[in-house]
């Protein structure tokens, strides 16, 4: 597999925002098993010790978990904890700014709902 | 940390040339070290006293082996592919295989039929029918079912397609590679190793004239591209390097405060190859 890493952000920080959001597509389930340093290290062909520090900072952040001569797993709640973060940090972060284009856009709400992608609109009862 | 290689005060003339200047490094088991230089700088010199394969002066520890006087015992630790084909041409896959077998204590055939089994190549196979990459293969497939601890590999890449080369490295961090083992490596494909490597060592004119980890390049190297109106600003932080892309100046600044290079522009960190650029500035010149 070829990927083209940014130059700007650490391969390790990189590869843990990877499976960060194989989680949170429901690519990586909770109990699942985090492919081997191995594995990683030469797919991607990156050095093991770069692997070793994405899975670390994972189990920091306790969202995967060592099984003793088994590897990595994705810790049960990991989905759940990082909707959790992701959603406050997107509240925090990017919806000031967004919330301030909108404004000067003038859209509205009714026109964003219409304007939906349909994949995207779900079904729960929101039609305009 | 344990040393695998310790090197002090190394020294080797050619006839006029200095192919090893008072060069000291050092090692440490578990890494993966690259070695870089331009052609004639003294890679290939500085590997072959740790083999054992030419004469030096200075002190040299390899393994706990001085390659001089010991290397009948470091050759059971240590293995090495060239640049240069080194398996005769008229000589079988099995042939190959079984003459590692008796020479060697530490191989473990099955280990080296089963990977093998992975590539197209068969037992009755000669060398002389086989492609470069082929031999490649074949080399080290050999190699790696051999339980070394240091693994010196000289250009083991050159001439071989992109999908060798992917496949040689792949094969060593999948099947080879573990933090009991060590590899040095010497290669002007920086750009397909920079990502492997925990250390980098640039050699110049033989002299080691960078030697860090890969984590401290990132640290202190950076790359920052600057509109020309904060070039001037720029070039009073005496860069190590300029160049020019799109109207806007690109500088590669070593240990400049990072806040600083912010305010100026977009900082990343340089490839191993833009370093290498910048240090070697002059060369041929």
């Amino acid at each position: 597999m070829t990927i083209t890493w940014n130059d700007s952000v650490p391969i390790y920080r990189q590869l843990r925002e990877r499976v960060v959001a194989m989680i949170l597509d429901g690519a990586l389930n909770e109990g699942d098993p985090l492919p081997s340093v191995r594995q990683v290290a030469a797919d991607f062909q990156i050095n093991p010790l770069t692997v070793s520090k994405a899975y670390q900072e994972l189990v920091d952040d306790q969202l995967v978990e060592k099984r003793r001569g088994l590897g990595m797993f994705v810790i049960d709640g990991a989905r759940e904890a990082l909707l959790r973060s992701e959603r406050e940090r997107f509240l925090r972060e990017e919806w000031p700014a967004l919330y301030a284009r909108l404004q000067r856009l003038g859209l509205d709400l009714k026109t964003l709902l219409r304007e939906a992608p349909e994949s995207a609109t779900g079904n729960e009862g929101s039609q305009p | 940390m344990n040393a695998v290689v310790t090197a002090t005060g190394l020294n080797k003339t050619y006839k006029n040339a200095h192919a090893l200047n008072d060069v000291s490094f050092r090692i440490e088991s578990g890494r993966i070290v690259g070695l870089i230089g331009p052609n004639g700088a003294g890679k290939t010199t500085a590997l072959k006293a740790i083999l054992g394969l030419t004469d030096f002066k200075g002190q040299l520890n390899v393994l706990g082996f001085d390659p001089r006087t010991q290397r009948d015992q470091l050759m059971e630790q240590v293995c090495f592919i060239a640049d240069v084909a080194v398996l005769p041409r008229w000589i079988r896959v099995s042939e190959a295989i079984d003459f590692v077998a008796n020479v060697h204590p530490r191989f473990n055939r099955a280990k080296c039929e089963a990977f093998l089994a992975r590539t197209k190549l068969t037992p009755n196979q000669r060398v002389k029918q086989m492609s470069k990459g082929m031999i490649v293969q074949l080399h080290l497939a050999l190699v790696m079912a051999i339980d070394a601890r240091l693994l010196v590999l000289d250009e083991p890449t050159l001439g071989l397609d992109i999908l060798y080369r992917k496949q040689f490295y792949q094969s060593l961090l999948e099947d080879y590679f573990d933090e009991n083992k060590t590899i040095i490596v010497t290669t002007h494909q920086v750009e397909e190793i920079e990502n492997i490597l925990t250390d980098l060592m640039f050699i110049r004119d033989g002299r080691i004239v960078l030697d860090t980890d890969m984590d401290t390049v990132g640290e202190r190297f950076a790359e920052v591209m600057v509109s020309s109106d904060k070039a001037a600003a720029a070039r009073n932080m005496k860069p190590l390097d300029e160049r020019q892309v799109f109207g806007k100046s690109i500088f590669l600044f070593d240990g400049a405060d990072r806040a600083t290079l912010e305010s100026m522009g977009e900082v990343r960190r340089p490839t191993v190859s833009d370093l290498f650029v910048a240090t070697m500035k002059g060369t041929y010149a």
